[in-house]
């Protein structure tokens, strides 16, 4: 039955999570919703302290994945230019021509994205919402896959620039390191540099394979039910009074499109109330917006709310 | 023809399968009409439908405008030939089905359709002027079924799903139309007279007894089959040859039949009964013969309201009874009436003028041979039981003086040739008499504990009258010797609804099935006629009472049910608005396994996946972790996965059903500790 049996390479990726598990200590659930996140075709925002580890993970999936990485480090003289690339004048050729930003790549780092201008910071969402680039009228394709995992400092640190909601919604999830458990950063301060552990590491997976996991997702079956609690955890965030606004449609669509690259990670071809649940925080707090002024939302608190207050079908 | 016709829009336009299914609905709904209406109705209707059906298997032979309104008009022409009316019971139901049946012919539309089905129910409706046993109302119920299957194909609009899928719907709305049935049953005020009883339908006399006996009457009573009345006794009912149900008394004879004559009979009783013993109460249930009188066990001595009881002890009801009737009274088996009153006693020795010198000269012989009254009334049955007198369905015809033919000629006969001509000879011998009509026996109904007494059950017997003993009934019947009693002919007559004593084959293991059945059919009537047709006005008027509000009549009622139609009514609406969502079997499976948890304390949360849920159970109670991660498991395919298999739904419902979880024993309390160790 195809139901039971699961997809081909969601072998290769539990070997990718496991290598990956032995170089990032204690957070296997962060990672695994990254790749969810990589498999749904989303971008990922890692919100944290610097040197828990976000470049890390970036490069090290980079790695794993066997895609081409490149990094762009934001600061505030970042210009537009600098992500996606510039036109220039040659004198050989008597022509203008196209040197590709670092935006064009298979898996972009965007570090500190906080820390540019709203200008830049555009740049490159724009680019990840139309997963391709225009420069001087000429439309430019991104390559495939495209995914970008951009890092930002929490916004009360000095400098930066707090992504405005519009953009916080492009990204499908947004994820917390924080600092490993006490054995877990014992183990790390024990052992080898976990630059140099990444660098050793080989690709697990080609982009066609991903490919076609992304496809999977897409054939992932969601029961009537799912649907209704789904749709239930929408109206929710919609109608309680401690929100600004509720969440948008294109969070609906795209808490279920990771659920459903969850429950293909887990080898079921079908979601369970699990599956939404356990994407749930990652997809769902940062689009929300607090009533009470000051517009913040305790993450953890906010999502067991949610999840509580909605039944399961 | 066709050209003239304007295109329907698609969703209007029938299915042939829709346009066959209302005709054969209107052909079935037909059928047990046909029976009531006259011959000519149903030629035409018959005709109009077999043309019908030709036009759905050949369009062409659809009939055009003019031919239609042709037919028309002979419809109503062939209406008022058969009834001599349009209006009242027959007429009107005659116009109405013939008309139904025109509309038939031109079917175009499915608005036509569904007129048609509408239509249809007044036919329904009608049906039950004629016959509302319970057979025929369950019948009519699988039409009126049909009609709403009908009515809901018919507004299924175009690509709906075929009618086996709709099935749910019709189901529902009859469900639904239920308890405002019953509500409305109920409720609704009755009127203490039927509608149509307005008397223009006379004619349909039931056959039953007559008011008056000669030879051969009684005899061709008994090929009836019809029941003549149920009975019902409170304690155990009385042996079968005490069984003599009174009906009418015969005071006159001339010289063929015996009549009720010009006593003053529908004077009330005088507590002429001097002595009543052991008293037997019980209920009849008369059905409709449109005679005044009415049956009671020999000799009733209390008699129900509306009812007078004569002097002869004869029950006459104050109106004809045209609907079944059922009440209750009172009677004695053994009895001694007063002496009556010399007026009485002369008209009771009245003879016939063709009495004959022969019997005159019997009776003086008797009379010679003994000396009392008494022996000489066991004379004469002596005389029937010695003589060749033979008891037979099939008398021999009868001349001009038939008492004397009888006794001294033919000397075979039925019970009225028996009665009637020993009447005469105490009459001769100057013992005042009378002839009772009535029936004798039943049959016991044994699953609904009570008797049928059938039209075959006629009887006829005598009253004499001997000094110091008031009125002695004496069955001269009974007196034939049992030998001269010929069965052949009375069973080739009457089949199956020969009274029990000319039963021959009754031993028979298919005879004695068919009996079954048959009786079993009839206590379900009677329940039937019993709960449901015999509930009336006073039937209401006792709920009221029951509920205080007797004194508003009828406006307590009309309030009451109006106030129950909006509760229904509030109800359903209530039903349909919040609409469960269908529970597919392996959700009310997990429910269960939720609910059994529950019981044992372990809660799931609304918010709480299957898997989580499972996996605190787990934790919670290790011992029921295998059991319900295989539950859980069943439970997510049957629920969330496309397609789940039956058999994995099966195995799930045998799985949850099979865990009762218990709570944990006990453990090992201080207590006992203490206990042991002290």
């Amino acid at each position: 039955m195809p139901q039971s049996t699961p997809h081909p390479q969601v072998k290769l990726i539990e070997t990718l999570l496991a290598t990956a598990g032995r170089i990032i200590l204690g957070k296997e659930h962060e990672i695994r919703l990254a790749v969810t996140c990589l498999l749904a075709r989303g971008h990922l925002l890692i919100e944290d302290l610097p040197g828990v580890g976000k470049t890390t993970l970036a490069h090290l999936l980079a790695r794993l994945l066997g895609l081409q990485y490149s990094r762009i480090q934001f600061t505030s003289d970042l210009l537009p230019a600098d992500v996606v690339g510039v036109s220039v004048f040659e004198r050989g050729t008597e022509s203008f021509r196209f040197h590709p930003g670092p935006v064009f790549a298979q898996l972009v780092l965007a570090d500190e994205i906080n820390r540019a201008t709203p200008k830049a910071q555009s740049a490159l969402l724009e680019a990840m919402e139309e997963r391709q680039v225009t420069v001087d009228g000429e439309t430019r394709p991104l390559p495939a896959p495209f995914f970008v995992i951009a890092t930002q400092n929490p916004s009360y640190q000095v400098g930066t620039f707090p992504l405005p909601e519009s953009q916080l919604d492009r990204f499908l999830m947004r994820i917390r390191l924080g600092y490993p458990a006490t054995a877990q950063e014992k183990e790390l301060l024990a052992g080898e540099d976990r630059r140099a552990m990444v660098l050793q590491q080989s690709a697990v997976l080609s982009a066609t394979e991903i490919a076609a996991l992304q496809t999977a997702v897409g054939q992932v079956h969601a029961a009537a039910p799912l649907i209704d609690y789904c749709h239930g955890i929408l109206a929710f965030t919609r109608r309680c009074e401690r929100f600004a606004h509720g969440l948008s449609p294109r969070a609906g669509v795209g808490l279920l499109r990771a659920a459903k690259a969850w429950a293909l990670l887990d080898g079921r071809h079908f979601l369970i109330p699990e599956d939404i649940q356990a994407v749930l925080p990652a997809c769902a707090i940062h689009r929300l917006i607090g009533n009470d002024g000051t517009g913040r939302l305790d993450h953890d608190e906010v999502s067991t709310a949610i999840l509580t207050a909605v039944a399961v079908p | 023809m066709m050209a003239k016709q304007k295109l329907l829009p698609i969703d209007e336009q029938p299915e042939r399968y829709q346009t066959l299914a209302l005709v054969l609905t209107v052909s079935a709904a037909y059928l047990p009409l046909a029976s009531h209406l006259n011959w000519r109705v149903s030629a035409f209707v018959a005709l109009v439908l077999i043309l019908r059906f030709a036009a759905v298997r050949w369009p062409a032979a659809a009939p055009g405008r003019w031919l239609l309104l042709a037919l028309t008009l002979v419809g109503v022409a062939n209406c008022l030939l058969a009834n001599h009316t349009l209006v009242g019971k027959l007429g009107g139901t005659s116009l109405l089905v013939t008309m139904l049946a025109l509309k038939l012919l031109e079917l175009r539309a499915r608005r036509d359709h569904r007129i048609s089905a509408i239509a249809l129910c007044f036919v329904v409706v009608v049906q039950f002027l004629f016959d509302q046993g319970i057979g025929l109302t369950l019948y009519f119920g699988g039409i009126a079924f049909m009609i709403v299957a009908l009515l809901v194909d018919l507004n299924g609009g175009i690509g709906s799903p075929p009618i086996r899928r709709a099935m749910p719907v019709v189901l529902r709305i009859c469900l639904q139309a239920l308890p405002l049935t019953i509500v409305l049953f109920a409720l609704f005020p009755r009127l203490t007279s039927p509608l149509w009883s307005l008397g223009f339908d006379q004619d349909r006399a039931t056959m039953g007894m007559s008011e008056s006996m000669e030879p051969g009457s009684i005899s061709e009573l008994v090929i009836n089959g019809d029941l003549a009345f149920r009975a019902r006794f409170d304690q155990r009912p009385p042996r079968p040859d005490q069984l003599y149900w009174r009906g009418l008394v015969l005071w006159e004879v001339d010289n063929r039949k015996w009549s009720p004559g010009r006593v003053n009979q529908y004077q009330p009783a005088d507590s002429e009964l001097t002595r009543a013993a052991e008293r037997i109460d019980y209920e009849i249930v008369l059905e409709p013969s449109r005679q005044r009188w009415m049956f009671s066990l020999d000799l009733p001595i209390e008699h129900p309201p509306n009812t007078v009881l004569s002097r002869d002890f004869q029950l006459l009801s104050d109106r004809p009874i045209t609907t079944a009737r059922r009440y209750r009274l009172s009677s004695a088996l053994d009895f001694r009436t007063a002496v009556p009153a010399d007026a009485e006693r002369r008209y009771a020795l009245r003879l016939p003028d063709n009495t004959s010198e022969r019997m005159i000269a019997l009776v003086k012989q008797w009379q010679l041979e003994t000396d009392s009254d008494w022996a000489l009334v066991q004379k004469g049955l002596d005389f029937f039981n010695r003589e060749e007198f033979h008891y037979t369905l099939l008398p021999p015809k009868l001349g001009a003086n038939p008492w004397d033919e009888f006794l001294f000629l033919t000397r075979s006969g039925f019970c009225e040739h028996y009665a009637g001509s020993f009447a005469v000879l105490m009459r001769i011998a100057g013992l005042p008499s009378r002839v009772v009509l009535g029936y004798l026996g039943g049959e016991l109904n044994r699953i609904g504990g009570y008797h049928l007494i059938w039209q075959s059950d006629a009887h006829a017997w005598v009253e004499v009258m001997i000094a110091g003993r008031g009125w002695v009934r004496v069955d001269p019947t009974s007196a034939v010797a049992p030998s001269r009693v010929d069965n052949r002919g009375a069973s080739r007559l009457l089949g199956t609804y020969a009274p029990a004593r000319f039963h021959i084959d009754s031993t028979g293991v298919l005879a004695n099935t068919i009996r079954h059945l048959r009786l079993l059919a009839d206590s379900i009537d009677a329940a039937w006629q019993r709960s449901v047709l015999d509930y009336s006005a006073a039937e209401q008027t006792r709920l009221l009472d029951r509920l205080g509000l007797a004194d508003y009549g009828e406006f307590a009622l009309a309030g009451i049910m109006v106030a129950a139609v909006t509760v229904v009514m509030g109800l359903i609406l209530f039903g349909l608005v919040h609409q469960p969502v269908a529970i597919d079997p392996a959700t009310r499976c997990f429910a269960l396994l939720c609910r059994r948890l529950a019981a044992v304390g372990l809660v799931r949360h609304a918010h709480e996946g299957p898997l989580d849920f499972a996996a605190r159970v787990a934790v919670a109670r290790p011992d029921f972790a295998l059991r319900v991660n295989a539950i859980v498991a069943l439970y997510i395919r049957g629920r969330y996965m496309p397609n789940p298999t039956v058999a994995d739904v099966q195995r799930l419902s045998q799985l949850v059903k099979a865990f009762v979880p218990r709570k944990p024993r006990r453990s090992f309390s201080n207590a006992k500790c203490r206990k042991y160790f002290a």
